[in-house]
């Protein structure tokens, strides 16, 4: 009996050897990894080859600088306000395709597919096409805008635009986004059973009362996932920034007393941290990013549970 | 009656033409790719249709271009997309049988580290990764990018849950036939499992696929593994007013994404709901 049982661990870890040896090397070392790293300095008289192993060790010094780092702070405050562009527009748009969506209309499948082929498409490119169509003076939605005589984006196009950049690129994320909601939104209202909505119409409902008191609160679990789904995104931004800014400017901002730059969200930041070879300080930054992230989800979990 | 009849008719082709509006808006990015893809060089920006003769010729120009040869970067995309695809749906299967079948020690404890790295955004990870596979010496290599992401704990998840449904008994009469853990794995597991694995496998291959971040952390300028989307960023810089060859090296890496997408939609859009579905 025992001697079976030790045959089916052994045999159940061979089959689980190759994924554990991967995950403990590259998802779990690394949180531990990066910490250490976070304490750490690059020291310049090193060679490339033995950059990591000829490390200094300073402390908590790099989180120090960071809370006094004034860009490190006004990425932050980019990022949130990405969040604040990206996410509410991307629920109301997933919710209106799939409101819309959900009538018995010739070519219903070609929409949901036409909506949601964007998602899986390389936000790099996506963002080469809108820096292409937001151009200045040629750029498509320039000359279709001064035809009808609005010239805001004659000049300077979209993206050299402090004020335009950023919500610029969060239209360009929104449209690439929205299918994704619209699929889950749209699952989820048919599932809704017909008999509520009759209920409804009874006591006398509109079409706008059916929304709002049937229909939303009884998808209020996607607006949260989308919500979460979101935040995490947001932090993670970094292709469509690269791929539509100038290292994350125009640069015409101060904040602290320093020149920011109008698009450079935290994950922008620490990749430019991380291209500097400033990887200690890097380290840092995506620890004090995990804990934002790690504050948000339990937060998240806490309103989930208050909903059940 | 009648007056009813046509009050939906006016309803639904209004709403018909919302939505004929609303995907040309979501498509009007790609639609425009293609468009200025084929025009003639230094027509990019200008409204008419003077295209390229043969109307290929752009794709042509950018395949064999000698400095930034997106046939070498194509293939490495393919290699790294798909090597990745194939070992995450391969280890993930195997994972995923013994966490849906079996006893093991620390089978828990496991579990629930799993569970909590899938909670630490994708970002976090690429300094340390990028120290690790710079001491291992995985830089400019195909390993370098393909195997820190293979360990994929939500694909594993996915197929636990789908093996879980497939009946013990089932398992039980091979064994009896004397078949070996493996090829029970073989010839029970993975058949019965294989539309999950798809997804899996599907998934994974667009993940790795568009993954720029990492294919630009791990390949030096002048590395001869360079991925579609990093050879675009770098064409990019030395390119950038060549609009319609961009466009054309764009379309490299929308097309064949595209294609996958519209071939196999149901498996795509499953994997990627699967997540919230749950909560």
């Amino acid at each position: 009996m025992i001697k079976g049982k030790v045959k089916e661990n052994i045999n159940s870890y061979i089959f689980l050897l190759p994924f554990l040896i991967i995950f403990l090397i590259f998802l779990l070392l690394p949180v531990f990894y990066s910490f250490y790293l976070s304490l750490h300095k690059v020291s310049y008289s090193t060679d490339l080859y033995n950059i990591f192993s000829d490390m200094k060790f300073v402390g908590f010094k790099n989180y120090v600088e960071l809370m006094k780092d004034s860009h490190f702070w006004w990425s932050l405050i980019v990022t949130f306000y990405y969040a604040i562009l990206t996410i509410p527009a991307t629920i109301f748009l997933g919710l209106i395709l799939a409101i819309l969506l959900n009538n018995k209309l010739f070519g219903v499948s070609f929409f949901r597919s036409a909506y949601f082929l964007p998602n899986v498409l390389d936000i790099l490119v996506v963002g080469i096409i809108w820096t292409f169509i937001y151009s200045p003076h040629y750029g498509i939605l320039s000359r279709t805008l001064s035809a009808i005589g609005i010239e805001t984006f004659s000049k300077e196009g979209v993206l050299a635009n402090a004020r335009t950049a950023l919500p610029g690129i969060a239209l360009a994320m929104v449209l690439r986004g929205a299918g994704f909601g619209m699929i889950l939104f749209l699952a989820a209202i048919q599932n809704i059973p017909k008999s509520i909505y009759e209920a409804a119409e009874i006591d006398g409902a509109g079409a706008w009362q059916k929304l709002w008191y049937v229909t939303i609160p009884l998808v209020k679990p996607i607006i949260l996932f989308l919500v979460i789904t979101g935040t995490i995104a947001s932090l993670n931004a970094f292709t469509e920034i690269y791929a539509m800014t100038q290292n994350g400017g125009p640069f015409t901002v101060t904040f602290m007393g320093e020149i920011q730059g109008a698009t450079k969200l935290s994950g922008y930041y620490l990749f430019e941290n991380w291209q500097q070879m400033r990887y200690g300080y890097a380290a840092a930054i995506s620890y004090v990013l995990l804990i934002i992230t790690l504050i948000f989800s339990l937060v998240y979990a806490r309103v989930l549970r208050s909903k059940k | 009656m009648s007056i009813e009849i046509l009050k939906r008719k006016l309803r639904n082709s209004l709403v018909f033409t919302a939505l004929l509006i609303g995907a040309f808006f979501m498509l009007f990015p790609f639609l425009w790719m293609l468009f200025v893809a084929l025009k003639k060089s230094g027509h990019g920006f200008l409204l008419d249709f003077e295209f390229v003769k043969p109307i290929y010729a752009n794709f042509l120009e950018v395949w064999k271009n000698s400095s930034f040869p997106f046939s070498k970067f194509f293939l490495n995309s393919l290699i790294v997309a798909g090597g990745g695809a194939f070992l995450t749906a391969l280890f993930c299967s195997m994972g995923g049988y013994v966490f849906a079948k079996k006893k093991f020690w620390l089978k828990n404890i496991i579990f629930w580290l799993m569970l909590a790295t899938l909670m630490i955004p994708g970002m976090m990870y690429m300094v340390p990764q990028f120290a690790i596979v710079t001491q291992l010496g995985w830089i400019n290599t195909y390993k370098g990018m393909i195997i820190p992401h293979v360990a994929n704990v939500f694909g594993l998840f996915l197929l636990r849950q789908h093996m879980e449904t497939i009946p013990d008994a089932l398992l039980d009469s091979a064994k009896i036939d004397g078949a070996s853990e493996w090829q029970i794995f073989k010839t029970i597991i993975i058949p019965l499992s294989m539309p999950v694995i798809t997804t899996v496998f599907l998934l994974s291959f667009l993940f790795q696929w568009t993954n720029f971040l990492w294919q630009l952390v791990v390949n030096t300028p002048d590395s001869t593994k360079l991925t579609l989307p990093v050879g675009l960023a770098l064409f990019r810089g030395q390119y950038s007013t060549e609009w319609t060859k961009l466009m054309s090296a764009s379309a490299f890496s929308i097309i064949p994404i595209a294609v996958l997408f519209l071939i196999a939609q149901k498996f795509f859009i499953e994997g990627l709901t699967a997540g919230a579905v749950k909560e």
